[in-house]
């Protein structure tokens, strides 16, 4: 049976969301492609989590703006050492419910699963950094001009070959 | 994660699950779990040959929607403002989002 992706939606996002959906095949251009150049098992894989994952030593996404201008979602990125955990970490997000996150961090950042999958060679290697953005982005275009390039770069400068992003 | 909305924005690989928001991996502590779906899900990333790829992960999630949703009390500031300024719910629905509230 397929996915229904509405299933556990309240009744009011779901509808909004079904809007959404119908609005985004006008909006959108060709769909992008950049195929992977390695084999799995060669490649080093990064993880970027959507759930607002912050080191507690780094800023926090900022959640007191949003709360002012609730249109506004902070478009920045955060780098997330590998070796993090749950304690190193603070998660920054009003439209989820960060419980699950904070009592796991691999429910929203699997960077453990990661490095388990390296060890068994099912990936190359996992990198040394992950990141996270913090998902509710109504005015995207901070987020598509500055941050995803922004991203891009440092994916590029850790030696990442591909980057799987975890939407929560 | 709601995979029918992610595909709309148009991504070059997709591997969609039908886990509750919030937990796109699994339940905390269910590394197996949690690993399974990892694997599933980069395995998507290494068969993929055209864009719009979509895979459907076979993973069902143990709970009921109800019993998914008990005890989240998640009330994010755009639902305050609209329950305060219901006409201004027109413009979440069509994308035309005000430069400032």
């Amino acid at each position: 049976m397929p996915i229904d992706s509405y299933r556990f939606l309240d009744f009011a996002t779901r509808q909004i969301i079904r809007a959404w959906v119908r609005r985004e095949p006008q909006a959108s251009g060709p769909v992008p492609w950049a195929p992977m150049t390695k084999r799995l098992g060669d490649a080093t894989i990064a993880l970027i989590a959507t759930a607002g994952v912050a080191c507690r030593d780094d800023p926090p996404f900022d959640q007191e703006r949003e709360r002012r201008d609730p249109w506004w979602g902070d478009p920045t990125y955060r780098a997330i050492p590998a070796d993090s955990t749950q304690r190193d970490v603070r998660l920054c997000h009003l439209h989820i419910d960060t419980r699950f996150g904070e009592e796991d961090l691999d429910v929203v950042l699997p960077m453990r699963r990661l490095r388990e999958l390296a060890d068994e060679g099912f990936v190359g290697r996992a990198a040394d950094t992950h990141y996270s953005i913090m998902g509710y982005q109504l005015r995207p275009q901070v987020l598509e001009v500055e941050t995803a390039p922004a991203l891009v770069r440092e994916l590029k400068a850790g030696g990442v070959d591909a980057a799987a992003l975890v939407p929560s | 994660m709601i995979p029918d909305f992610t595909r709309a924005v148009g991504v070059s690989r997709l591997a969609g699950i039908g886990y509750p928001m919030s937990r796109p991996m699994g339940r905390p502590g269910d590394a197996a779990g949690q690993r399974e779906v990892l694997r599933a899900l980069l395995q998507v990333l290494a068969d993929a040959t055209v864009p719009d790829t979509y895979v459907e992960l076979p993973f069902v999630w143990p709970e009921s929607p109800a019993r998914a949703r008990k005890g989240s009390d998640v009330r994010p500031p755009i639902a305050d403002l609209l329950a305060r300024k219901p006409w201004l719910l027109p413009k979440l629905y069509s994308g035309d989002i005000p430069d400032e509230e």
